[in-house]
């Protein structure tokens, strides 16, 4: 890893790292601010909801109706979106272009022909999308939880909630993989951003297709966003191994090949 | 002696279907000031780009300072420097962290005095935004980057592109100050009158093959003739299966122009009986070689 790389990309992508905090935060503690609101309604709510086909409720990730009035049901129900769905755009947008950037910047001229390796390159630009998510993720999650402390009208599993927490940092990982593998792939030098939170919105309307009806529940198991299992979100919530494996191993798998790729990758410019 | 500071051996890279550049061979001598010319899409920026390990070779090999460009491309590139042609320099930065960020990369104490005195020669101020520079400016910039850590070795692909005549001027005269230190200057240019003014050797691609490497005197004073002959009356072809004759005549109204390497004398007798109003046989430029290898 380059040092005077590596501060220059964390300097250079600060910004748009604060931005997307606080846009995240904000949405995280205002829709947890309507929780006690939510609950002294809950009859209308419910009166509501039995009027609802079980599919539209599945769409929108509710299994248990139950669950959505305990406090980690409803954060886990409306703040999915944000955590899911915008953190993994976050991730595949920094990670796609962070490389690719030099290149349609034709920036690359200077950076590639100065004394460092493609694998310094490689290396402290994966660490600078590795920890910006990893920073994204800790204070959402810091800002879900005393939102939750502060609403709560009952103890909550804590146990549950660091296991969304952790998939949902495995989940924006992955993408921002995906996003460092699909740029290595892009041959001529232009902009994936398009394409990349494309992608995202695909894999995440898949598995909530998957959801509403039972002869389209397989192709779920293409979309990553059904590893996380925020059904099932309540004490009995389990970090699976076989999804901890899904994450971790392709989230390698794809960076060692982006690696291998980018070190004999053709710069165009 | 010396081992060439540049040894390309039957360099070759291809783009799918499409050439790039095809059995390159070309050596450059260390403290040389060496030209490569050729139009635009000949090779130049391609055979630029393997050296820098930009981008990777189909085939041969390429070495600057004995090492491999695409092994040792990181311990070449502390002694090498380069401008690319077009300036597209990190654009939200100012000047000063630009060249700041550049200086880190190397491992120098020196560096800071070098870009306060290279600014101080092309006049700029180092405070301004790289957003707000003109083209010259942005090409001033990409010039200091390369000279900041004194290289042993300076590529410069159409470096002199946006840069005004006197800037132009002053950076020929720190080009030729640096060789007279030791520093090897590879000059790529479509513009013969550039390379002409600065270069010692010169290599001509066409192509993507190298079609002639040679010192800049000698492809001067080569025997090659400019010869113009003014008829009486309408012109032929009169000269056709002389030996010597290196293009096809250009025959118009009385006149016939050609480029001759062969013996006058010869020319002479086979002009006999027929009516010369005027003969030229003249030095042809450096422009017309040029244009003479192409055609």
């Amino acid at each position: 890893m380059n040092r005077n790389l590596f501060i220059r990309e964390i300097k250079g992508n600060a910004f748009s790292l604060v931005i997307w905090t606080m846009v995240i935060t904000i949405l995280i503690s205002l829709t947890m601010s309507v929780y006690g609101i939510f609950l002294e309604n809950n009859s209308k709510i419910l009166a509501m909801m039995s009027i609802l086909p079980e599919g539209a409720l599945q769409f929108k990730g509710i299994s248990n109706v139950d669950d959505l009035f305990s406090v980690l049901g409803f954060y886990s129900v409306n703040n999915v979106i944000y955590m899911l769905v915008l953190g993994s755009i976050y991730a595949i947008v920094l990670s796609s272009g962070i490389l690719l950037k030099e290149e349609y910047n034709k920036t690359a001229e200077y950076l590639l022909t100065w004394p460092l390796t493609r694998s310094e390159v490689f290396t402290s630009k994966t660490a600078v999308v590795f920890l910006n998510v990893v920073f994204l993720n800790l204070v959402a999650a810091a800002a879900g939880f005393i939102s939750m402390t502060i609403v709560k009208r009952e103890p909550f599993s804590v146990n549950a909630f660091l296991i969304l927490t952790l998939y949902t940092l495995l989940l924006n990982l992955f993408f921002g993989a995906v996003g460092l593998f699909m740029s290595t792939l892009v041959k001529r030098s232009r902009p994936i951003t398009t394409l990349s939170i494309g992608l995202v919105l695909i894999l995440y309307f898949l598995y909530t297709l998957s959801k509403i009806t039972e002869t389209l529940s397989k192709i779920g198991y293409i979309s990553p966003f059904k590893y996380v299992n925020v059904d099932t979100l309540n004490s009995e919530y389990r970090l699976e191994l076989r999804n901890l494996i899904y994450f971790i191993g392709l989230s390698l798998l794809l960076t060692i090949l982006s690696y291998r790729l980018y070190r004999r990758k053709d710069i165009y410019l | 002696m010396s081992a060439p500071i540049i040894d390309i051996r039957d360099l070759t890279k291809t783009y799918g279907r499409d050439r790039g550049i095809e059995h390159v061979s070309l050596e450059v001598a260390e403290g040389d000031v060496f030209g490569f010319i050729g139009p635009n899409g000949s090779g130049k920026s391609t055979t630029i780009r393997v050296l820098l390990n930009l981008i990777f070779p189909s085939g041969g090999i390429a070495k600057i300072m004995g090492m491999d460009v695409v092994k040792d491309s990181k311990k070449i590139k502390f002694h090498t420097g380069y401008v690319p042609s077009d300036a597209n320099l990190y654009s939200h930065m100012d000047i000063d962290e630009f060249l700041g960020y550049c200086l880190g990369f190397y491992q120098t104490g020196s560096g800071e005095d070098r870009i306060a005195e290279l600014s101080e020669l092309f006049e700029l101020d180092r405070k301004r935004k790289i957003s707000d520079l003109s083209m010259g400016n942005r090409k001033k910039v990409s010039i200091i980057q390369s000279l900041l850590h004194s290289p042993r070795l300076l590529i410069l692909d159409e470096a002199t592109m946006g840069l005004d005549p006197l800037m132009q001027a002053r950076f020929f005269e720190l080009l030729r100050s640096e060789n007279r230190k030791g520093m090897t200057i590879f000059f790529s240019s479509h513009t013969l009158s550039e390379v002409q003014l600065l270069c010692k050797r010169v290599a001509i691609i066409k192509e993507g093959s190298i079609i002639k490497v040679e010192d800049i005197e000698t492809l001067r004073k080569r025997q090659l003739k400019k010869v113009r002959i003014e008829f009486a009356d309408r012109a032929d072809n009169e000269v056709a299966g002389l030996g010597g004759i290196e293009n096809t005549p250009v025959v118009s109204g009385n006149t016939l122009q050609f480029m001759y390497s062969g013996d006058i004398t010869e020319l002479v007798f086979k002009l006999m009986g027929r009516k010369i109003t005027d003969l030229t046989i003249e030095e042809p430029s450096l422009e017309e070689i040029f244009m003479h290898y192409y055609n």
